[in-house]
């Protein structure tokens, strides 16, 4: 569908493309890209075309900055920062069944602004020229709470060794169809649900329903949020270029059920939280990105990730060791190169492109020195944005389980 | 070797024709033509008939199932977004009328663009799907959905219809400037204009309103009535009453169907007559290019080819000229109902609120019209190929006189199409369904043409009474002669001729009862529909307006009729609420709207077909009740007979018939007693005033106070123009139909006399030769077109009248349920003969004109060929 469908906009922008294909688009990225165009494709007036390029190099414009030394703060952080560009709830988790059956599970709300904050007012509502200019209380501006510059886009996933189930959810930005709220803090698209208990994230209830698959889990952390890179600033490129705000929850502990075609199991297990938001994620050059959240031991985990650029020495590395009692520490290949060391073992042909489902992990710093291997090689993800996303195993220097996400493989 | 023969027959042949192409293109002429039409009118119909079954919420999916409400017209948005946090697939429509800048009103659809798109996008039907591209069509970058979703002040419209509507890429409605956001036509937009609710609540006024929710399947094999109880499971747990609302699965398009169906009917009968017409210039091609080969057919048997081979060869042109016309006409065609469908997609919103969605034209059709036209073509030509068969060889190649022979056969036809006639007329008194009526109407059609040549024949010996001389009596002569190889263009006339009679009159009549009805129906100076939430307040200031003289309310609400129980003897009317009556009883289940007014609004403009001898005392003591006349029609419903209604709880006796024209839902209308009496909402949906004063001057402080704009509010005179304009155009695709099957008459006319003209050179030269002048000769030629037409035309008045008195106090009658008085339309039926005279003239003088400018030598040895 997402090949089709860019194949579509590929033909509405033809004349326009430039510089590089659409086929190599990361994920955020391209989620931007494909609603900047399917959504804000006509921002220009039909003579008006602009470029491609341009439309990519101004995607960020008029949207809020990611800068340095901007503290994160709790629980207000939690909430929407909408004059962002794009921003996400992220959850995974690595459970077993009461049967001892071992599952992943992904649910994510995703955040996309369609236009930025400080645009013309929309609410331009000119008046009949033939009426008389005092007439403008008989046509005061039309309002609606159905006003909205946000929509939201939700995922869910529920992985087995043999199975893999996946969903997507659109909405608009509206307080009864999709939003993010507090006084409890609440996040939903439809029917899918985090409830917390309080405005702090935890503990809360996390409600997926589907006709094939759902989860009702019971989340809960007593440990302090991790705040990646510099305290929450993180850099997704080596000349700090691009960067968002990111910090992870990595110490969540689970119970609840887990429904596959209408048969309920009980689940138990860990789960890890990702927060970030930012207006423009990735540079031009670079491919997409190779994600890993590990679990160590009780007491250590690892959040490491590459961005791929247009070579290998184009890659960028980060990853920070975080210890349960909130203290961390971060490596990056812009201070410390060649520190991180990545290397793709076994490929895959999956559904939506050849992917790296096996790797072997390095980071000479911290001692670490293992091998992944995926619980399911066809964890795909393909919906209105395409990637791959899944339970891992590990072994080598440390032994645990974790999670993978793979975009920009076609 | 054999083969060899029917191939060198069939290489003279085509040596024939170039040498004559004037025969080859009349056969194909009255092909195409045929086709043309008949296609025309299918591809039409058909698009319009997949409309309904595939017609999707408006940039979106098609709804398995609609949730409104039973109370009013708009429901709260809450239901929307309690079914859209229970996790079932939902849309949010609202619709809705705005002023338009000239003060009409114009009709507006809103919905939450971004999910609409969002479904069709994640929510697409099995991928079997013909059309893949549908489901990519939303998301199309047409659409600023960034702004729409933000109160952006923009309506969307296909682009064929903001051309019409708004070149200058603005509107004004409500009025507030908009602009105007084209979407491409294959969107299927239709006439529709779209905004999102974010923009349309407002400018409607009306706030958290929706006027139903549309809901679509939760997984794949979910069936209606399961997602329609998940919807009721999830709306209970919302704490929203069930009770109030109206869960309606969507029918594939049934309803509407069964709704449109006697306009279809009605335009697929028209297409066959032009269909008929056409064929009937094929055959006089084929027969006349027959005819001009007699004499070579002959000589080709005596020069040793076998008779079968001569039958393959002849049969092998007509094949090859059927497919050649049919792809032609099937090419033409589509083009036609390219042009037909805006007119058909007008009649059908306006009339029924279907949506035409554009289709795509398929082969079946092609092999259909070829299988068709070769039917009717073998049909029509085999008798005459084997008539050629058995001609004696010993004759050879000179043409025996046929006088004979066409005095037995026009005879012989005016019987066959007098028995028809007589046999389909009387037959046609006692038939109930519009489908067998139509039948016996095509039995007439085909009857009235066949008479027409013996009927010329006696009007011209009639002529010769008055005993003419010199010149004249021969043209008249002549003219009896040329009766028999013009008959058939003639009857194709008589038949466009007859076609236009009666619809004229039937328009012509339908627009004077409408004018009548609307004149009694209508007794109120201003009529006033405000949108539910606006009722109280609207009330209130009618109530203390001192200048309001007279207040009419009106209440409305959809039902359905589930029961029929028809009394069993042939009662009286007088007997009607007769105990002892017993009834036939059947379950129905037909949408209907229950309708009540204030007694005096009821009084005064009920126009009753019917009704019981004490019917106004049991009306308003809710014993009696009285239904539309399309609905006493379609369920064969009298007075006396009882139905059942799901929102009343007993059985309602029917007392009287009233007359209901261009309303396509049946209506029952109860006394207000009994409207209280029952569940059904207590507040009106609609006022009419008498007013005491300018009439603008209310409209102005109702706008003021109660917030009303313009387009809900209409002056009698307003309502008057509106519905006139719409009823004629429920007509305006037929009439261009019948303008069409006379173009096509002209057409065959034309090519006829072109070929007669041809045969008459001899003669003509002949008479030049004894001294007539040229002069003469073209004055005697258009004189004797002339006498010809003109006596077509008589006999085709009293038919047209017959034909039209058939449709209207039949076909209509049965088809729609409206019984209209029939008045003669003068105006039209001479501008009818105008037409037919002025295109046989041009028919005519263009071949007298190449005819005596040939060399009289050449015209002179045109009689030896």
């Amino acid at each position: 569908m997402t090949l089709k469908l860019s194949q579509c906009l590929l033909k509405s922008f033809s004349a326009q493309r430039t510089r590089r294909s659409w086929h190599n688009q990361v994920l955020f990225c391209s989620l931007a890209m494909l609603l900047l165009s399917l959504l804000s494709g006509c921002d220009n007036a039909p003579n008006d075309s602009k470029d491609m390029g341009q439309i990519m190099g101004n995607s960020a414009q008029g949207y809020a900055k990611v800068v340095p030394n901007k503290p994160i703060t709790f629980p207000q952080d939690h909430l929407a920062h909408n004059d962002f560009k794009q921003e996400w709830w992220y959850l995974t988790a690595n459970l077993t069944t009461a049967s001892g059956e071992a599952v992943g599970i992904q649910w994510t709300q995703f955040r996309i602004a369609l236009s930025p904050p400080d645009s013309e007012p929309t609410m331009l509502i000119e008046q009949s020229q033939s009426s008389p200019a005092s007439s403008k209380n008989k046509f005061p501006a039309l309002h609606s709470q159905w006003q909205t510059r946000q929509v939201y886009m939700a995922h869910a996933a529920l992985t087995s060794k043999t199975q893999h189930f996946n969903a997507e959810k659109w909405s608009r930005g509206n307080k009864h169809l999709a939003a993010v709220s507090s006084n409890p803090f609440t996040i939903f698209t439809q029917n899918w649900r985090w409830q917390s208990d309080n405005n702090d994230m935890f503990p809360a209830q996390l409600r997926v329903e589907q006709p094939e698959f759902g989860f009702q889990l019971q989340l809960d952390s007593q440990q302090p949020f991790q705040r990646q890179g510099d305290n929450g600033y993180s850099i997704k490129s080596a000349d700090s270029a691009v960067a968002s705000y990111y910090y992870s929850q990595p110490y969540i502990n689970v119970s609840g059920t887990i429904n596959r075609h209408g048969k309920s199991e009980i689940v138990t297990g860990k789960a890890w939280l990702d927060r970030e938001w930012s207006s423009q994620f990735l540079t031009k050059a670079q491919q997409g990105w190779d994600w890993f959240s590990l679990r160590l031991n009780a007491q250590q985990t690892l959040m490491i990730f590459r961005l791929r650029g247009n070579n290998d020495a184009g890659h960028f590395y980060s990853a920070r060791l975080m210890n349960a009692d909130g203290h961390g520490s971060n490596i990056n290949s812009k201070d410390q190169p060649n520190d991180i060391r990545m290397t793709p073992t076994q490929w895959q042909q999956t559904q939506t492109g050849r992917h790296p489902i096996a790797w072997h992990i390095q980071v000479t710093s911290a001692n670490i020195d293992i091998t992944t291997s995926a619980l399911n090689s066809n964890s795909d993800m393909p919906l209105s944005v395409s990637y791959w996303e899944g339970p891992i195993q590990f072994s080598g220097s440390h032994q645990g389980e974790g999670y993978m996400e793979l975009t920009g493989y076609q | 070797m054999t083969w060899q023969h029917t191939y060198l027959t069939a290489k003279v042949f085509l040596r024939h024709y170039r040498h004559s192409p004037v025969q080859a293109s009349a056969i194909l002429v009255g092909i195409a033509l045929a086709v043309t039409l008949l296609i025309g009118v299918k591809a039409t119909n058909e698009n319009a008939i997949n409309s309904y079954s595939q017609a999707t919420e408006l940039l979106s999916q098609r709804a398995s199932a609609h949730v409104s409400s039973n109370q009013s017209d708009t429901i709260n948005q809450q239901v929307y977004f309690a079914l859209s946090q229970a996790g079932i697939p939902s849309l949010g429509v609202l619709e809705g009328v705005a002023e338009g800048p000239s003060g009409h009103s114009i009709a507006i659809s809103g919905n939450d663009l971004f999910a609409a798109m969002s479904l069709a996008l994640t929510h697409s039907p099995p991928p079997d799907k013909k059309n893949p591209q549908s489901k990519l069509m939303p998301f199309s970058s047409d659409i600023p959905l960034q702004k729409l979703i933000n109160g952006y002040p923009a309506i969307l419209m296909s682009r064929s219809l903001a051309d019409k509507l708004s070149p200058s890429g603005k509107v004004q409605l409500n009025g507030y400037q908009l602009e105007v956001i084209r979407v491409d036509d294959s969107a299927g937009l239709g006439n529709d204009i779209v905004a999102d609710l974010s923009l349309l609540q407002p400018l409607l006024k009306q706030q958290g309103q929706l006027s139903y929710v549309a809901l679509f399947p939760q997984y794949a094999d979910q069936t209606k009535s399961q997602l329609i109880k998940a919807a009721k499971h999830a709306l209970t747990a919302a704490g929203i009453a069930v009770s109030t609302l109206n869960f309606e699965a969507d029918d594939n398009g049934a309803s509407l169907g069964a709704l449109t169906d006697s306009f279809h009917l009605n335009l697929k009968a028209m297409g066959m007559l032009a269909f008929l017409v056409g064929l009937f210039i094929a055959y006089n091609g084929v027969r006349y290019s027959l005819m001009k080969r007699h004499s070579l057919c002959i000589q080709l048997m005596q020069q040793g080819v076998g008779a079968n081979h001569l039958m393959a060869a002849l049969l092998l042109e007509l094949i090859v000229l059927v497919i050649i016309g049919t792809i032609i006409g099937f090419i033409v065609g589509l083009q036609l109902s390219q042009w037909l469908q805006p007119m058909v997609s007008m009649t059908l919103e306006q009339l029924y609120g279907a949506r035409l969605i554009p289709g795509n034209w398929q082969w079946q059709w092609f092999m259909q019209a070829l299988a068709l036209t070769l039917g009717a073509a073998l049909f029509a030509c085999l008798p005459m190929l084997l008539g050629l068969k058995r001609t004696p060889l010993a004759q050879g190649a000179y043409q025996r006189p046929r006088t004979q022979y066409y005095r037995k056969l026009h005879a012989k036809m005016l019987l066959t199409g007098f028995i028809t006639l007589v046999i389909s007329c009387t037959l046609m008194q006692f038939t109930e369904q519009y489908q067998y009526s139509l039948l016996l109407l095509g039995a007439v059609t085909i009857a009235i043409p066949l008479m027409l040549p013996q009927l010329l024949t006696w009007l011209i010996q009639l002529i010769e009474q008055s005993n003419p001389q010199g010149l004249l009596q021969y043209a008249l002569a002549e003219t009896r002669q040329i009766i028999a190889p013009l008959s058939l263009a003639m009857m194709a006339m008589l038949l466009a001729i007859c076609a236009n009679v009666s619809m004229n009159t039937l328009v012509g009549s339908f627009e004077i009862t409408l004018k009548q009805w609307l004149e009694s129906r209508l007794h109120a100076e201003l009529y006033i529909k405000p949108s539910p939430q606006q009722i109280p307040q609207v009330q209130a200031y009618l109530q203390q307006d001192k200048n309001v003289t007279a207040l009419y309310k009106q209440w409305r609400s959809d039902a359905v009729l589930t029961q029929r129980l028809v009394a069993n003897t042939s009662i009286n009317s007088d007997n009607s609420a007769h105990p002892q009556a017993t009834f036939n009883q059947t379950q129905l289940h037909v949408p209907i709207a229950l309708v009540s007014r204030d007694a005096s609004s009821i009084e005064q403009t009920s126009s009753l077909k019917v009704h019981s001898i004490d019917f106004w005392q049991g009306f308003s003591q809710g014993s009696q009740v009285m239904i539309s006349e399309p609905l006493a029609i379609k369920q064969q419903l009298n007075i006396g007979d009882k139905i059942s209604v799901d929102r009343l709880n007993k059985p309602l006796t029917i007392g009287a018939v009233y007359y209901d024209y261009g309303n396509p839902t049946g209506e029952v209308l109860i006394g207000q007693r009994l409207w209280q009496a029952s569940t059904l909402p207590a507040t009106p949906i609609s006022f009419a005033v008498n007013y005491q004063g300018e009439l603008s001057q209310l409209q102005l402080q109702l706008k003021q106070h109660a917030g009303l704009n313009s387009s809900t509010m209409y002056s009698q005179k307003r309502i008057k123009q509106e519905a006139i304009t719409i009823f004629t155009r429920t007509f305006s695709i037929t009439l261009v139909l019948n303008s069409l099957t006379l173009i096509v008459a002209a057409i065959g006319l034309f090519s006829a006399s072109t070929m007669l003209t041809q045969s008459r050179l001899a003669p003509f030269a002949r008479l030049f030769a004894m001294g007539v002048s040229r002069g003469q000769l073209q004055f005697m030629a258009l004189g004797q077109m002339l006498i010809m037409v003109l006596l077509t035309c008589l006999v085709a008045m009293p038919m047209g009248a017959l034909l039209g008195y058939l449709v209207i106090s039949k076909v209509t009658l049965q088809a729609f349920g409206w019984s209209i008085a029939m008045v003669w339309d003068w105006y039209s039926y001479a501008q009818v003969v105008l037409t037919a005279v002025l295109s046989c003239m041009l028919a005519v003088i263009l071949p007298l004109y190449w005819q005596t400018r040939k060399p009289l030598i050449s015209s002179l040895q045109q009689e030896s060929q």
